[in-house]
């Protein structure tokens, strides 16, 4: 509801209202049907406003790109336990901090669904209590084809099993 | 004299100041590093921000007003100013070891006044320029936190314009004013205002670098708190 930076509610909330008091819009709704994965309307609103942020403000400048960064660790299957806090700690300094309108708004894909999706978050996480950032495996692969080796020892676990 | 208070406390102020001003005047530090007295507030690093009557608020911009009841030092406040500063060291490239400007930086000193312990936020590791073209000033682009001071400077005391900011979001950066786009076609000089307003080590004086040793430096004895309203008060 309102695009972009508005709220995002469930099918069961259809008996909101369009109206100030309640979901606020300024003319523009979008309806999404159920072949529609979440994640990705959410990644791609949070895309937008890294790319829209004019850069003026700490929060919104370095926010944007952190809350995309973090969304997509999360997105990508490399979250674990403390990363759905972390995505709310950034949301939340975007929230209060930014200078203008957009960066005050430009995490409500995240928080609106994170409000009503919180199982989803919760399943897209690992079941271990830390993630690094980074694919260590993946980053050993243009190594690994420079010397030429594909065999075990070339391969680095990423987690101490 | 009409007043406001900051944490309960009372304080006067003229008509026409910001909360920052007020506060100064008062002796009480609000932490902030794109703010300077003498210069155009600017209102982008977003430290200063306090909550006025319940709303956050940049203190360096926003007007004092009668009545106004501030909240500057508040845990939860305390705590955003530090994650604000994290998103600084993030963006950059700030490896204080090797850095000139060590003990001397407002950036390093309000993370030590800040309690800020670890960068806490993943690193962004940008690819920035160093500027090294020019025979008595550096200009090294990885400190660089867009406080805009230098262009203010140069602009508003110099009568200049050497220095710009350009781009956006995550790619906005600073930009020099000339054909080459480098500091040895501009005009300027060791004596201008713009070469030494710098808070961090992204503009230097070249060999001044080890002048004050380590450990007799600006931060090293005094936290910027008080450096900074002694500094201050002064102008
Ligand atoms: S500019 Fe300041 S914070 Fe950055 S590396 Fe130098 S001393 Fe550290
Ligand atoms: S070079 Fe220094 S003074 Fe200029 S914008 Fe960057 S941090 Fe601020």
């Amino acid at each position: 509801m309102g695009g972009p930076s508005g709220t995002f509610i469930t099918v069961e909330e259809s008996h909101r209202l369009l109206a100030y008091e309640d979901l606020a819009t300024g003319g523009s709704f979008i309806v999404f049907n159920n072949s529609r994965s979440i994640f990705q309307i959410v990644k791609n609103f949070t895309d937008f406003f890294a790319h829209e942020s004019c850069g003026f403000c700490t929060p919104c400048r370095v926010g944007t790109s952190l809350l995309q960064k973090q969304l997509d660790k999360i997105v990508l299957g490399h979250g674990s336990a403390g990363d759905v806090v972390e995505l709310e700690r950034i949301a939340g300094l975007l929230r209060q901090y930014s200078h203008c309108g957009l960066g005050q708004t430009a995490a409500n894909p995240v928080l609106t669904t994170l409000e009503r999706y919180p199982e989803l978050y919760q399943q897209q996480l690992k079941k271990i209590s830390y993630e690094p950032g980074f694919d260590l495996d993946a980053a050993l692969q243009v190594a690994r084809q420079m010397a030429g080796r594909n065999d075990a020892a070339a391969h680095l676990q990423q987690v101490e099993e | 004299m009409a007043n406001l208070t900051i944490d309960g406390q009372v304080v006067g102020f003229e008509p026409g100041q910001t909360i920052m001003e007020a506060a100064t005047a008062a002796g009480i530090y609000i932490p902030h590093l794109c703010h300077k007295p003498g210069y155009t507030p600017h209102g982008s690093c977003k430290l200063c921000s306090v909550k006025v009557n319940g709303r956050v608020c940049s203190a360096c911009t926003f007007p004092a007003a009668d009545g106004q009841q501030v909240i500057s030092q508040s845990a939860e406040l305390q705590q955003d100013r530090r994650h604000i500063t994290q998103l600084l060291f993030v963006e950059g490239n700030h490896f204080c070891p090797s850095c000139e400007k060590t003990g001397q930086c407002q950036l390093q000193a309000v993370a030590y006044e800040l309690k800020m312990h670890d960068n806490h936020f993943p690193q962004f590791y940008p690819q920035r320029a160093l500027d090294a073209s020019h025979p008595d000033i550096v200009l090294d682009h990885n400190r660089c936190i867009f406080c805009n001071l230098c262009v203010r400077a140069s602009r508003e005391k110099d009568g200049k314009n050497v220095f710009g900011i350009s781009g956006r979001g995550i790619h906005k950066h600073l930009i020099v004013n000339s054909e080459s786009g480098l500091l040895k076609d501009t005009q300027l000089t060791v004596d201008d205002a713009a070469a030494h307003v710098c808070p961090t080590g992204a503009i230097l004086i070249r060999n001044t670098a080890y002048h004050v040793p380590i450990g007799q430096r600006l931060f090293d004895h005094q936290p910027i708190s008080e450096v900074s309203l002694e500094h201050d008060h002064g102008q």
